[in-house]
């Protein structure tokens, strides 16, 4: 256990080093504070691209497209830029050759595994919160009183989504030698996740919908139980991911 | 100026942020002068010039290992 405590201090003490917390709670406040903001402003940004003459109606923006933007540039971008941030957590370290010295002397290789996951995952949180806070306040203060139902299952499913691909990319980096490959790897497997969610059957239990229909729950188009399959099956390969990581880590030669 | 009346909310941490990361990383790219690839010129004008992107770019790519 103590190894898992000083390996994660490390970690997080890397993360600060390295500026990847800066970046990550800098991009994650900026999407933060652009999503109600384009949401806000979309009307008058449409009306000022078109021609003069064309007057194009707009319905008045919502507290509702504000989330839209939150949940599009979180999904997408964010998440995208947070694997790529921690694409070297593993490779770099083995590449480099300065984890044999630490496991030589008696650090175990899953306090490794775990320390790394947990970094990557504390970050994330914080990073999200980060922008799930200034998405909150400036849309209070754009558009008062007007909250979307379902909003805190919606922010959850993310979150857990996303905190599943933090995991598979600990898994993928485990199976691979070079960062690439664990980026590509875990790449290819959201492709599948995503070719999957064209089954109808398969759909409702892919935890590729946590981060897909989060508009969907807070337009009411979709209703929470729908969503409860996805979010079993993604609690449950949760734990297997980090076996999986932590045998293979184990068997691996350095 | 009545946009920036009125957007100054959005507008200041904007601007305090995108300075930040610009000046962290050209502090970065003075200090340490060994890249993965480019010149010390051409990482300067990249995390100058390109708001945000450059600062990301430059940390997550350009930046050389430490001795």
């Amino acid at each position: 256990m103590s190894g898992y405590y000083a390996f994660l201090k490390k970690e997080l003490l890397e993360s600060i080093r390295t500026y990847k917390l800066l970046i990550l709670i800098a991009v994650f406040f900026i999407f933060g504070m652009l999503s109600p903001l384009t949401a806000k402003l979309m009307p008058d940004l449409l009306s000022s691209f078109l021609p003069e003459g064309i007057t194009l109606t707009v319905a008045e923006p919502t507290a509702l497209d504000a989330w839209m933007q939150f949940f599009k540039n979180t999904s997408q971008m964010g998440l995208i830029l947070t694997v790529i941030l921690f694409s070297g957590i593993l490779g770099t370290e083995l590449t480099r050759g300065t984890l044999i010295n630490m496991l030589t002397k008696g650090l175990s290789r899953h306090a490794v595994i775990l320390s790394k996951l947990t970094a990557m995952i504390l970050l994330w949180t914080v990073s999200y919160m980060t922008a799930f806070v200034v998405t909150w306040g400036y849309t209070a203060y754009l558009f008062p009183n007007d909250v979307p139902p379902h909003l805190e299952l919606s922010v959850f499913c993310l979150w857990l989504f996303g905190t599943f691909l933090m995991t598979l990319f600990l898994f993928a980096a485990t199976l691979v030698k070079s960062s690439y490959g664990a980026l590509i790897l875990t790449g290819a497997v959201s492709a599948l996740l995503a070719m999957v969610n064209i089954a109808p059957l398969a759909q409702k239990y892919n935890p590729l919908i946590l981060a897909l229909n989060n508009t969907a729950l807070l337009t009411n188009a979709i209703q929470p139980s729908e969503m409860y399959s996805a979010l079993t099956v993604a609690s449950i390969c949760f734990p297997l991911l980090i076996a999986g990581a932590a045998v293979t880590f184990k068997k691996r030669l350095l | 100026m009545e946009i920036l009346a009125q957007y100054w909310l959005f507008i200041l941490p904007l601007f305090v942020i995108q300075l930040a990361l610009a000046l962290t990383a050209l502090v970065h790219v003075l200090r340490h002068p060994h890249y993965r690839f480019g010149t010390k010129g051409l990482w300067i004008i990249i995390v100058l010039l390109l708001n945000t992107i450059g600062p990301i770019v430059y940390f997550v790519f350009g930046r050389g290992e430490e001795e």
